[in-house]
């Protein structure tokens, strides 16, 4: 019995496969946990949802779709679009500087929800002055790498 | 002795003052957090030295904890999770006209439990660390597995609490087994087309400011940035009515709360809010004079927040002296140590003893600096409240990225990877997962793959978890207690939910 149990828990690990020995462990417990995570927890919750006692994530809440929409692909456009500047002017820092002015303004205005002439000129003013600001002291003062 | 006050010069104060001060501004602002404002001031530090960038973000994480309560007080909005319990007390107060008073209640009781904090940090970090020196692999993965336990226990719900820590420990084995830790270098996890980009596997502080800073902005999005509160009016009546004598007869509340804190801080994964609710709770069964209590009473005020700000030193304790983070923001300060080429764990303080005296010295002084800053310029300080969100979060998407583009010297995907963990964030969190296990275990995955996978080569048996030493005994006992612990209290929770529906 005794030998039994520890040849159960004896274990070899080949060198050769052993960056995907960990892995498996761990997909197992994912796997395990998410099967009692689904008894436990989902199917009771999708029962409730069923009987209008709750609402789905993300689907069945009131959602501003235009502002989180939005915000995702203002903030996608603006990572793609510093890269392509920033390659322009390698080494200066300029696709930073240059795609986040726009990127401020824009995003600033999208989040208004009443827009002043007042308010946006307070925008415009911070969408100049922070992006200069943080390319001064961070590239050129402190000589970090920007896009 | 004398080799460290070389280290401190005007610079060195002046970054931990700057800290708290901004610390302050983002606690103040609800929705962001302490955890916000040090990875969005990450990049500040890449420029300055070791000593002057702890300097600046002990700072900020002291007064990043410290400021939640203005609006706490002043708005009935906790400006950070743990100044929840400062509502109770504080709003009632302010609509009472007694707002100054209460928030000058709450800055006292904020130093207390930050030095006391920092004074059990200093004395126990280094026992720890001493102490842990001798453990083993096995002992180190151990450690990492009651650690995630714990966290998972403290969660809403621990079957999600340890998916979600599952779920971080598998995010950071994509990549290779590294050939340093004594891997094979094979890529894992992932398509063949990604590996020139995820070779090393997803950078820690894209990461965190991903999930930390870009999720928290989706999620603001979503609700459709609420105009702020610049409608709002901010109430602090007259301006006497603050008296030391406040405090009198409140020392048990303030030491036992202060103590409270700092033992949640030290529990790796906990937030804040845990520790402030605990002790309130715990003045309230405890005082005799507790009826008041909720209808603006210093007292509840003295407990929350002396208890939120001893979290800071408590957090401490696991990350410099097991290389565990108490909390996500010392989980970020993990990632500011890594940047300047720095290791931690138990190894930490007997080599940097310098640093850690810097870094003692950084701790006292940002409480210090807070509690003048918040005594005398509170009034200034809360209309920062009323800074528009259509200002402030453009200006954290920017800094979010000068963070993620640096780290590496310049590498776009990491940028891209701040996307990808922010609506992985985003998520997350709608879905009911939870944050903090799932960083906890992106942190710790990577070693805890090493220490396992190291125990069983050299041992060939699973058993050698059980049977190492005695200390490998006790952790598990540690382990088997955090889980009974939560099964414990969830059954309770049941049992009153039931209680009550009938």
């Amino acid at each position: 019995m005794e030998s039994g149990l520890s040849s159960l828990l004896s274990v070899s690990i080949d060198f050769e496969t052993s960056h995907l020995f960990f892995p498996h462990i761990i997909h197992w417990l994912l796997g395990g946990l998410f099967a009692l995570i689904l008894v436990f927890n989902v199917v009771p919750f999708l029962v409730a949802v069923r009987r209008g006692e709750k609402t789905l994530p993300i689907l069945g809440e009131s959602m501003d779709k235009f502002r989180f929409f939005g915000t995702l692909a203002l903030i996608a456009a603006y990572f793609y679009l510093m890269s392509v500047v920033g390659n322009l002017f390698p080494y200066t820092g300029y696709g930073f500087l240059f795609v986040s002015m726009p990127f401020l303004l824009l995003m600033s205005l999208m989040y208004m929800h009443t827009r002043t002439t007042r308010k946006v000129i307070t925008a415009a003013i911070n969408a100049l002055v922070a992006p200069t600001l943080a390319w001064f002291i961070l590239a050129k003062l402190f000589q970090i790498t920007l896009p | 002795m004398l080799d460290i006050l070389s280290l401190l010069d005007i610079s060195f104060f002046l970054l931990a003052a700057l800290g708290a001060l901004v610390g302050i501004i983002f606690g103040a602002i609800p929705g962001m957090t302490a955890t916000m404002a040090v990875a969005v001031c990450l990049p500040l530090t890449y420029a300055l030295g070791l000593n002057h960038g702890l300097a600046l973000l002990l700072g900020l994480y002291v007064g990043g904890i410290s400021g939640g309560m203005v609006p706490a007080v002043l708005l009935n909005i906790p400006g950070t999770p743990s100044s929840i319990t400062t509502t109770f007390d504080g709003y009632p107060m302010a609509q009472k006209g007694e707002g100054e008073r209460a928030l000058k209640v709450c800055v006292v009781a904020s130093l207390v439990g930050g030095l006391l904090s920092a004074a059990v940090l200093f004395l126990f970090a280094p026992l720890l660390a001493e102490f842990s020196i001798k453990f083993s692999y096995v002992e180190k993965f151990l450690i990492i597995l009651l650690a995630l336990t714990v966290i998972a226990s403290m969660s809403r719900n621990m079957l999600v609490g340890i998916f979600s820590g599952v779920l971080g420990i598998w995010l950071s084995l994509i990549g290779t087994y590294s050939i340093s830790d004594g891997g094979n270098g094979h890529t894992r996890l992932m398509f063949d087309f990604l590996e020139p980009y995820l070779f090393d596997g997803f950078s820690l502080l894209p990461v965190l400011i991903g999930i930390f800073g870009i999720a928290t902005i989706l999620l603001e999005a979503e609700e459709g940035i609420k105009g702020g509160l610049g409608g709002k009016h901010v109430e602090f009546g007259k301006g006497s009515g603050f008296s030391f004598g406040l405090f009198k007869g409140r020392l048990t509340n303030l030491v036992r709360s202060s103590f409270i804190g700092t033992f949640v801080g030290m529990l790796p994964g906990v937030g804040g809010s845990a520790a402030s609710v605990l002790a309130y709770t715990q003045e309230k069964n405890l005082a005799r004079d507790s009826s008041e209590m909720g209808k603006g009473a210093p007292q509840g005020l003295i407990a929350s927040e002396s208890a939120n700000n001893a979290l800071t030193g408590g957090a401490l304790i696991p990350l410099l002296s097991l290389g565990i983070p108490g909390d996500s923001t010392t989980a970020v300060l993990i990632g500011a140590f890594t940047l300047q080429g720095i290791q931690v764990g138990p190894l930490f303080i007997p080599e940097n003893a310098d640093t850690w005296y810097v870094m003692m010295t950084a701790l006292v002084f940002a409480n210090v600096v807070m509690f003048f800053l918040m005594f005398y310029a509170i009034k200034h300080i809360a209309k920062v409240v009323l800074v528009p969100k259509y200002i402030l979060y453009p200006i954290i998407v920017m800094m979010c990225v000068v963070g993620a583009y640096a780290i590496n010297y310049g590498i776009m995907f990491d940028v891209w990877t701040l996307l990808i963990f922010g609506v992985l964030g985003y998520l997350i969190q709608k879905v009911g997962l939870e944050v903090a296990p799932l960083i906890i275990g992106f942190i710790l995955g990577g070693q805890a793959e090493v220490y396992f996978v190291k125990s069983l080569e050299s041992f060939g048996t699973y058993s050698i978890f059980f049977t190492k030493s005695p200390i490998a005994v006790v952790l598990w006992l540690l382990i088997a207690a955090s889980v009974a612990f939560s099964v414990i209290i969830s059954l309770k929770g049941r049992a009153k939910r039931q209680a009550e529906a009938f």
